[in-house]
């Protein structure tokens, strides 16, 4: 047999010469990918690492404009919004507050939020490990990122009560992490918010305020502080962005407020293609009655009072001859236009005022608070405040916030959370309502994978 | 019957096109003509028929011993004519039949009566990929159907003609929308990760990709993406061969751990040119519903649910019950949005024939149907096939060729209205106004029809060529290579057009938007081998090596686009006013190895058999990318044995037994680098990078070790033929994306989980001929598989993410569910078992019961009657299961429910097997709800017989020479015999349309 194949020394030396070529199954990158390294090695790229996250936050998870956004479901689940249309909106466990574990709404501001989260700890660890970035550009983009990471644990902590706090990209450690208590998640938002104020430059190129600033951190901080009872810092914080009037003044006109060059914005998401508008306008105009996913919820309507602007200015009807429906008419753009006009605002000086005067109140200075309250209200047309005791005031305050910032990141719930009044106020109003709706549970899957994250919430 | 008269008035087209034909074709004898005229002179005709005893032969091979230029091919009467000199001897030959030879004796006619040869299926040889083996000499597990069985069946994918014929081949369909998938397991599931228990497929020698060709944004009608099998036409198939154990499978290495499933497209004789022309016709319905209320009880039902939670006065929204809609309206919603027929037509033509020298096949089909829901669909499939051998005067050099070219075009709703139809109020209003406009009754309801109006389509280009050349340098040394070549290219899009939205909202067409994604895969490989057989001692060696070298690049272009100035330009990307690129990539794979197979067989009775191959694939990193796989089997042949040579009764008796390793690289191209991708979405004017997954590089081949024994038996010359195998399959080192918490930003890993499944199983097939004698001839084929499925280890499964999927010891389909008590008679709510003693149903600790949704056995048993010109064939399969039913959630809310569902809890004390009804207000139904879907109440038989398929033909008779006419009646899945409460019991995700049933006529001329 040997023989016989020793004849052919051609065909053996080609079998040999095929068996040696190993070098066969390496293959290059993929054209859409770029090594880690490579990534961190440019500004532009990293730059475009960080405008991915900005990009993510505005498509998904919690604070995205489309009606998985808590703008929209939030607003379902407290006195804001009234769900529409047919069973299959998603929109219904939340105005029902019948979510359940299993629900993929849930699950996306989890996952969405912890991906986030992950990007931004990516870039923090990217560019600190980077040769060729400037100091100046790596203090930017970390500053951006600390911002974000606390920025979405803060709303993670507010809808799901404790949670674990991820501050590294380590896969085995993250898997099992642990939920710590409030407390100390906010001692971690407040180090990452203080941290990022520290080494953000004050000023960078930013017209549209479309990428969290040093301000957007001290919006951050000022409402941080008033949900932690910090009241002293909190007005401390609101002053120093309210001072800043070169920069920031209260639009006199409501229908500015939402504009793109609305002075009163502190950050807002840019649109992700020129002539888009915002997720929101999409989500709440609708011209024709009933609405398919969500109108406003008459509680709402009514409790304005008749003079009040912002029904006028922030609110339109639509009837069909026997029903009316209202909607949030704070963004007046439903579709793209030539130049995009408005762009979604996550903060702005209005809430500033309102933190202040908050807590001005609950520090004694009564007159103060009046002050600030009453900025908002004279830009709604309506009269000053009668509130003069403490508590009156801080009623007068939660009202005026419901009235302020309806429709805008589930404002009116966290305010009602925070000041122990979601039972009182909604039990009445909504069937579903149970002391235990103060909290999100915790994605059913997310107990399965991670045994640290159990127990459930409790009424789950 | 038009196509008679197609036939008589076609005789003219017939001669036209013969002529042609043969005037295309006139090169390939051109060198004939010279030698034939020499011999002539001395030759004569000899006429004659060939018979079986009884009836008359067709197709049966005259030849003349020593000389391979002349042949001739007996009739449909069995006549036969050839020209032959005084002495030579013919060679009859005719599969199924002993091979006569008559010498000539210078007689001019000469009937002749062939032997039925019943061990002859036992010399039948099996492709086993590199090679092929003698039925009765192969040590592996190869299950085979052959294209007897298949063109029986009125079906267009290619895994819907093997389902319940194969022993341990497990095949269910997942949609029976036209272009969909099916679910195939060979041996069961082998990966814990779900999408890697394919098996690999080789079309002529040629690997072909069934990764999905689709995007999840696109192909949104069907419940899995996009698969590029349908691009195979059932029709070309000449044999369809899957390999199972280990000493088939390991010279497939990395790729063979599902099993390999080897297609042989159908080649040409030699002989006179054959023409055959197949037309058909035929309707498909969907197979089962589900049964729902009527409006009366789901009226009932809704009102009892406001009464329930105390609401009084109906909301404004709530249109079915506050007098908005018409409640004496009662529509079947099923029987409306999926109750149509789908019209199915189909041609078929094929020329073959040759010489001794050079064959050829040329097949062209065209498919067409439509589809059961409203509106105008249909999915298109034409195609052609083509198959060149042809081998030198010395015979030393061979060339094959082979080449198909298909063309898919399919137009579909984007979404699937199953289960719109299954939740539509039967109270819902009108689906048309008087005008013909769709009716939104004043924009209270969602039309389903809208649905209508966003387009799912698809183009698809599939090119499948190869090219075998061999030659024999010396008698039992033959080199040869192999290049193949694949070239598929996809289009599809899905459009989201104004129109799907109620018109009082005013939208316009610059809220419209598309989809697409383009997908071209192209790859191609070769193959060099060397082949050396040798008789040494007393037996048979045969050394076979190689090596393979494959490329495969597959570039993807996802784009949306939004924002146009009329909806009629929804497929101009240019009229849009945004466009979006979601992803422009390109991949490549690599893959390398070297292989060979070492066979000894000696005296026929002992048989050996090693194969191996060394594998390397650009899947994974540095220093993980090679692995060798091998195998050895063994079989006895006992009945050779001298105490059974002679035996009567006895015919044929075989052990065989394998074992050996086989590998699996499913995992995705380019997982173990550490990397960004573009997101493609603008933010600030840069566009985004992502990070692209958690970065492990450290993972490697999942091994699969694979263990048969096998018995096979035949007796009474094989007229009873039996085979039992057992076997076991250990898969370790499991390559699977683990599911990570969220906290870790992502939800999978990629990595080897250090654990090993079990699949162990059973399989019996019985092959019979009842009856055969005369003009009757009746035979039963008979499988029958056993299966089992067991997590065997899995070091850390309480702490890892998999605690509540899996359980160690179980198999990997289970469910975990809440063990279920009843209804409490006071509150009218579902009562689960409460594990864990803390008072309430939680979760996980109450959902613990497993319960095992993979088939305990399954099989088919297939049966042919031939009585004269007539033939019948009718194939049951089945399958026994345990199933879950169709969740339609909380029963009272504005949705249809089961009918069943009506025997509701109504009051204190009642005993009903359903919970209290409620609107969406009773929070804690809600939550009981959704616990009783995930329980055990919800498990229920799903096992099912079904008439999977009957094919009735006639031979006409026809008095022209070497002609036929045959008729076929076909039907499939015409029956269904199943306890299951909720529609059809095949599915794999609720939802989509079941399967449909088929009726169809056919007629195929030969000529």
């Amino acid at each position: 047999m040997i023989k016989q194949l020793t004849k052919y020394p051609i065909l053996l030396s080609i079998i040999v010469v095929l068996s040696s070529c190993d070098s066969f199954v390496e293959v290059d990158l993929p054209n859409s990918q770029l090594t880690n390294t490579a990534v961190f090695e440019d500004y532009s790229t990293a730059n475009a690492a960080l405008m991915d996250i900005y990009a993510k936050m505005r498509d998904t998870g919690i604070l995205t404009g489309t009606n998985m956004g808590i703008s929209n479901q939030m607003g379902n689940y407290t006195d804001e919004l009234m769900a529409s249309g047919d069973p299959s909106n998603l929109s219904w466990p939340f105005y029902n507050n019948s979510v359940l574990p299993s629900s993929s709404n849930v699950a996306e501001y989890w996952n969405a939020s912890y991906n986030q989260i992950y990007a931004a700890n990516a870039l923090l660890e990217g560019t600190e490990q980077s040769k060729t970035l400037s100091s100046e550009d790596k203090k930017q983009l970390q500053g951006e990122a600390l911002f974000i990471r606390a920025l979405l644990h803060f709303y993670l902590l507010n809808l799901f009560g404790d949670i674990p706090y991820i501050k590294e990209t380590d896969y085995k450690k993250n898997s099992t992490a642990t939920r710590i208590p409030t407390q100390e998640v906010y001692q971690h938002i407040i180090a990452d918010l203080e941290r990022a104020q520290a080494i953000l430059p004050i000023h960078f190129d930013n017209p549209q305020k479309v990428r969290a600033d040093k301000y957007t951190i001290k919006a951050l901080l000022a409402r941080v502080y008033l949900y932690t009872k910090s009241f002293a810092e909190a007005a401390n914080e609101a002053s120093s962005l309210l001072n800043q009037t070169d920069l920031y003044s209260l639009e006199d006109n409501l229908s500015g407020v939402f504009l793109i060059s609305s002075r009163e914005t502190i950050w807002q998401f840019q649109s992700s293609l020129a002539g888009q508008n915002t997720k929101e306008g999409s989500l709440f105009i609708f011209e024709a009655g009933p609405p398919s996913i969500t109108a406003l919820n008459p509680l709402l309507i009514n409790s304005f009072a008749t003079d009040d602007l912002r029904k006028a200015n922030w609110t339109k009807s639509v009837t069909d001859g026997t029903s009316v429906w209202y909607y949030s008419y704070k963004y007046k753009e439903q579709n793209a236009t030539a130049v995009s006009k408005e762009y979604s605002v996550v903060f702005r000086l209005a809430e500033q005022y309102l933190i202040r005067a908050e807590a001005r109140a609950q520090q004694g200075d009564l007159i103060g608070a009046k002050e600030d309250l009453n900025k908002i209200r004279t830009r709604a047309g309506l009269p000053n405040t009668i509130a003069i005791t403490q508590q009156q005031l801080l009623i007068a305050v939660l009202q005026e916030r419901y009235w302020e910032f309806f429709t805008e990141q589930g404002h009116r719930f966290f305010d009602l959370k925070r000041s122990s009044e979601l039972d009182k106020t909604l039990s009445g109003i909504k069937p579903g309502w149970k002391t235990t709706d103060s909290l999100l549970p915790i994605p059913q899957n997310e107990l399965s994978v991670n045994p640290n994250l159990r127990p459930q919430n409790p009424g789950y | 019957m038009n196509y008679f008269s197609f036939y008589k008035d076609g005789k003219a087209l017939y001669c036209l096109i013969f002529t042609g034909i043969m005037l295309s074709f006139s090169s390939t004898f051109a060198e004939n003509p010279k030698r034939l005229i020499k011999s002539i002179s001395q030759q004569h005709q000899v006429q004659g028929t060939v018979t079986d005893g009884s009836s008359p032969l067709p197709g049966v091979t005259i030849a003349i011993k020593g000389r391979s230029t002349n042949a001739s091919i007996s009739d449909y009467n069995g006549q036969y004519s050839i020209s032959v000199g005084v002495s030579d001897t013919l060679v009859v030959s005719f599969i199924g039949f002993k091979k006569a030879l008559i010498p000539v004796q210078g007689r001019s006619k000469i009937d002749i009566v062939l032997q039925y040869d019943t061990t002859t299926l036992q010399e039948v040889r099996v492709n086993a990929g590199y090679y092929s083996v003698k039925e009765s000499e192969r040590t592996g597990s190869i299950a085979r159907i052959t294209s007897k069985d298949i063109e029986t069946q009125p079906v267009t994918n290619v895994l819907a003609t093997m389902q319940g014929r194969m022993a341990g081949v497990s095949i269910t369909q997942t949609t029976g929308t036209a272009g969909g998938g099916f679910d195939i397991k060979i041996r069961g599931q082998n990966s814990i990760r779900p999408d890697a228990n394919a098996p690999l497929y080789i079309i002529d020698g040629v690997p072909y990709s069934s990764d999905a060709i689709g995007s999840g944004q696109t192909s949104t009608i069907f419940p899995t993406s996009t698969s590029p099998l349908n691009s195979i036409n059932p029709e070309t198939i000449e044999s369809i061969e899957v390999l199972k154990d280990a000493d088939a499978t390991s010279i497939y290495g990395s790729r063979g751990a599902n099993g390999v499933v080897l297609i042989t497209t159908k080649k040409g004789k030699a002989g006179k040119t054959k023409f055959s022309l197949t037309s058909s016709t035929g309707i498909g319905k969907v197979t089962k519903f589900l049964n729902l209320m009527n409006t009366e009880q789901y009226l009932v039902m809704r009102k009892q649910a406001f009464v329930n939670d105390g609401i009084t006065e109906y909301n404004p929204w709530d249109y079915d019950v506050n007098g908005t809609w018409d409640q004496n309206r009662n529509t079947d919603w099923q029987k409306e949005l999926l109750g149509g027929s789908s019209q199915i037509s189909e041609l078929q033509g094929t020329i073959s024939g040759g010489s001794e020298q050079t064959q050829f096949m040329i097949n062209g089909n065209y498919h067409h149907e439509t589809t059961v829901f409203p509106g105008d669909f249909g999915y298109k499939k034409g195609g052609s096939q083509m198959n060149l051998n042809h081998r030198s005067e010395n015979n030393k050099f061979r060339i094959a060729f082979s080449a198909g070219y298909n063309v898919q075009n399919n137009l579909q709703p984007a979404f699937d209205l199953t289960n719109e139809a299954r939740f539509q109020p039967p109270n819902a209003p009108a689906l048309y106004n008087a005008d013909g406009t769709l009716n939104w009754e004043n924009g209270t309801w969602e039309n389903p029809l809208r649905n209508l109006n966003a387009k799912y389509e698809s183009k698809t280009k599939d090119l499948i060529a190869n090219t075998l050349l061999s030659y024999e340098i010396a008698k039992d040394l033959t080199i040869k290579s192999s290049f193949g070549y694949t070239d598929l290219k996809t289009i599809e899009t899905r459009t989201s057009p104004s129109t799907l939205y109620n018109p009082i909202y005013n939208v316009s067409s610059m809220r419209s938007s598309i989809y697409s994604n383009n997908t071209n895969r192209s790859s191609w490989i070769i193959e060099p081998q060397i082949n050396w057989e040798k008789v040494l001692g007393d037996g048979k060696l045969g050394i076979l090596t190689g090596a393979t070298f494959q490329n495969q690049t597959t570039s993807t272009l996802y784009q949306s686009a939004s924002g146009f100035s009329s909806n009629s330009l929804i497929y101009n990307l240019a009229a849009a006013k945004f466009v979006s690129i979601l992803q422009n990539d390109e991949t490549q794979y690599k893959y390398q190895a070297f292989f060979a197979r070492i066979n000894y067989n000696l005296i026929d009775k002992y048989i050996v058999n090693f194969t191996a191959r060394r594998d390397g694939s650009s899947r994974f990193g540095p220093g993980n990318q090679f692995a060798t796989f091998g195998a050895i089997g063994v079989a006895w042949l006992f009945s050779n044995e001298n105490f059974l040579k002679n035996s009567s009764w006895f015919s044929f008796g075989k052990i065989r037994s394998s074992y050996g390793t086989t590998g699996n690289d499913q995992i995705g191209d380019y997982q173990y680098l550490n990397t960004y991708t573009t997101s493609g979405v603008n933010y600030n004017n840069a566009i985004g990078l992502q990070p692209s997954r958690l970065f492990n590089p450290d993972f490697a081949w999942e091994i699969n070790k694979k263990l048969e024994f096998a018995i096979e038996l035949g007796f009474l010359k094989d007229r009873i033929f039996a085979t039992a195998s057992w076997y076991q399959n250990r898969s370790s080192n499991q390559l699977v994306g683990i599911p990570l918490a969220g906290t870790t930003g992502f939800t999978l890993l990629q990595a080897n989980l250090d654990a090993t499944v079990q699949n162990r199983g059973t399989e019996l097939t019985l092959r019979t001929v009842n009856f055969n004698k005369g003009n009757f001839k009746w035979s039963t084929n008979f499988n029958l598989t056993f299966a089992t499925n067991k997590l065997l280890a899995f070091p850390g499964l309480e702490s890892s993410p998999y605690n509540q999927k899996y359980r160690i010891g179980e198999p990997l389909n289970i469910v975990l569910l809440y063990k279920y008590k009843g209804i409490n008679p006071q509150t009218g709510i579902y009562e689960f078992e409460d594990l864990n003693n803390d008072g309430t149903t939680s979760f996980p600790d109450d959902r613990q019961t497993t319960a095992n949704l993979n088939p305990k056995f399954y099989g088919g048993i297939q049966n042919q009657f031939e009585l004269k010109r007539w033939k019948l064939d009718f194939h049951f399969q089945f399958v026994k299961q345990t199933n879950r039913s169709f969740p339609m959630g909380p029963a009272g809310m504005m949705s249809n429910q089961q009918a069943r569902i009506a025997q509701s809890w109504q009051a204190p004390g009642d005993n009903a097997p359903y919970q209290i009804f409620t609107t969406g207000y009773n929070n804690d139904a809600l939550m009981a709800n959704y616990f009783y879907s995930e329980s055990t109440a919800v498990l229920t038989d799903a096992s099912f017989i079904r008439l999977k398929n009957i094919s009735l033909s006639y031979e006409l008779p026809v008095n022209l020479k070497e002609s036929s006419c045959k008729i076929m009646l076909q039907g499939q899945n015409l029956l269904t015999f199943t306890k299951y409460i909720d529609g059809d019991p095949e599915f794999t995700t609720y939802g989509y349309l079941p399967p449909l049933k088929v009726i169809s006529l056919a007629v195929q001329l030969t000529f």
